[in-house]
């Protein structure tokens, strides 16, 4: 029971703040974000900055669903980011999905599509890489995924991020979203489940998401990098240390 | 007598009436009626509502005249009323039509939603609000819920669309005790329109109970398909129209928990909170952590849930949770016996 490993690229964008590219199981998305910058009077918080969230559709323009998923997305950032630190300005947040898994039900008919829970681990975690990239104050890093449980033999078994085929025949969908510390975020389910399905889909998803390395370890940066990136914790730290790298290069060339 | 004169006079300790407060400190004013005095007292809301105490829930359908099916829904002084209108959509009209297995009818979402057949739409500019202004575009809320209400309707597959289907049976003149194949001519396509006439927390329960009660109380007329005109025609008898046969009986139940922490205090070992059932538009206002679960105890009650939705915060982990579906799950059966009591 692995994932597939994810890959992405920060600060892709040379003019954003911060930018990054993300890609799994054939998802590809691409995240920019602005920020602190100047806000119009109506949206103007005086303690907090005003985060907003911009979900683009790979086809077409933004639609009611894509409006559902940027109050999820909301939300979550609005808690992730200080934004206590930051008052009277704006975070602004663009997700371009610039590719979908061939045979998904969100390529072949795009405005027929209800379901948007495929696509959200995805934005999220393309969200969070951005924020990173941009060197905001963040609370917390977070990791997303999509648990499909399909009945066989009356048992439920789960399956993560799951091809378009186990998406059409699972009986329920489960996204997570876990804080490093192992607080969850964001539940989303959908489908017909029962609660002891649930309990086990957020358990399995809780150890996908959560830093296997330890809370004591924190200073030890590296440890992620040589494990393959099964976990997405693990990814994310590999992300940040790659980053830290590559800006530290002058002090080593010296 | 002057010591008492100057106690009389001396500044007594700041106080604001009720109102007031909660506008100067929403927070503090909400912790102030949730923390109990006493160990004995139970917690009371600034509504007079325990925390897990839902709002009275009253039902009235067929108030619409013009509609196939309508109810206006209120909950505390959330009131929401929707109307269903049915509309013909010609088979021929149909780019790439689906494929249609009729032996399979309880899977049937794709055929819904390919050819669209459900339409909800959401109003809150009616002046439901202060903040939804009237006149001006959807807002994101508006149109998050009318998405929403969609994704619902899809996977609890409430509305089957064999109801939707009007069939037509070609008569061959030279053998007609043959029978050729009958074929779908046309679809209805139902047109939910769901208008907040005020809000007050709670919107997508009010909106989903709303269009539940109107999907029950829908009568179509019988519709056929006339040859010779080259049209559908509907009867006029009552006699002859039919009722929607929904699968199962899907009930929202909203939640907010308040926690303790500060706004902007970044603390995650504070563990106090409140989880406030039906929250109303200042507790939710005030509260980060919205969850929204659905059940439908109807048909298999082992596998009952139908979607789950928390967001914005991390106070309820599994545990929690648990007690959220329990509740939940007695929300479902008060829902039941009024929606059950508006239809007989």
């Amino acid at each position: 029971m692995t994932v597939s490993a994810p890959n992405a690229r920060l600060t892709t964008l040379h003019r954003a703040d911060g930018s990054a590219t993300y890609s799994h199981g054939g998802y590809s998305i691409l995240g920019s974000v602005n920020g602190p910058i100047e806000v119009t009077r109506r949206d103007e918080l005086p303690e907090e900055a005003a985060v907003e969230v911009i979900v683009r559709p790979s086809v077409g323009v933004g639609s009611p669903k894509e409006r559902h998923l940027e109050s999820i997305i909301h939300s979550l950032l609005r808690s992730v980011i200080l934004t206590r630190k930051l008052p009277r300005s704006l975070i602004q947040i663009v997700l371009q999905v610039m590719t979908l898994p061939e045979e998904s039900e969100e390529s072949m008919s795009p405005t027929a599509s209800t379901c948007s829970l495929p696509l959200l681990p995805h934005l999220l975690q393309t969200a969070l890489l951005a924020l990173l990239s941009s060197a905001l104050p963040l609370s917390m890093t977070f990791s997303s995924i999509l648990v499909a449980l399909s009945s066989r033999d009356h048992q439920d078994v789960p399956t993560f991020s799951p091809t378009p085929q186990g998406i059409r025949s699972a009986t329920s969908l489960h996204v997570f979203t876990f804080s490093q510390r192992g607080r969850c975020l964001i539940s989303e389910s959908s489908g017909t489940f029962s609660f002891n399905a649930y309990v086990e889909a957020y358990k399995v998803a809780e150890k996908m998401c959560t830093d296997p390395v330890g809370q004591d370890q924190d200073e030890d940066i590296m440890v992620g990098l040589d494990e393959p990136a099964h976990n997405l914790t693990s990814f994310v730290r590999s992300k940040v240390a790659e980053k830290v790298e590559s800006e530290q290069r002058w002090r080593r060339n010296s | 007598m002057a010591a008492t004169s100057t106690t009389a006079n001396a500044p007594s300790a700041l106080t604001f009436p009720r109102e007031i407060f909660a506008a100067l400190q929403p927070r503090q004013y909400l912790l102030a009626h949730l923390s109990p005095a006493s160990k004995s007292q139970t917690s009371v809301r600034p509504n007079g509502r325990k925390p897990t105490e839902f709002r009275k829930l009253s039902v009235n359908t067929d108030s619409l005249t013009h509609c196939n099916g309508s109810a206006v829904v209120r909950m505390g002084n959330t009131a929401v009323v929707c109307g269903v209108r049915g509309e013909i959509l010609l088979a021929r009209d149909v780019p790439n039509p689906p494929t249609i297995s009729t032996n399979d009818e309880d899977n049937d979402r794709d055929e819904l939603a390919r050819l669209g057949l459900l339409v909800p739409n959401v109003e809150l500019s009616t002046g439901s609000n202060p903040s939804h202004i009237p006149g001006q575009a959807p807002s994101g809320l508006a149109q998050s819920l009318a998405s929403r209400l969609l994704q619902l309707l899809s996977t609890t597959g409430l509305v089957a669309s064999k109801d939707l289907r009007i069939w037509y049976q070609p008569i061959i003149e030279q053998e007609p005790e043959v029978g050729s194949e009958p074929e779908i001519i046309a679809y209805w396509t139902l047109y939910l329109d769901i208008l907040y006439i005020s809000l007050d927390g709670a919107a997508l329960d009010a909106a989903w109970l709303a269009m539940l009660a109107a999907l029950r109380s829908v009568k179509l007329p019988k519709a056929w398909w006339d040859p010779d005109m080259e049209a559908i025609i509907c009867s006029d008898s009552i006699a002859d129209a039919k009722a929607l046969s929904l699968r199962g009986l899907p009930i929202p139940a909203g939640f907010a928990v308040f926690d303790e922490t500060p706004e902007g205090v970044e603390d995650t070992t504070q563990e106090k909170g409140w989880i406030l059932a039906d929250p109303d538009q200042f507790e939710e206002e005030h509260c980060r952590e919205h969850i929204s679960v659905v059940v439908d105890m109807s048909g298999d009650a082992a596998n009952s849930i139908r979607a789950i939705d928390k967001r914005g915060g991390s106070f309820v982990d599994v545990e929690k949770m648990r007690t959220i579906v329990d509740l939940t799950q007695q929300r479902w059966k008060e829902c039941k016996d009024v929606l059950d009591a508006q239809s007989t």
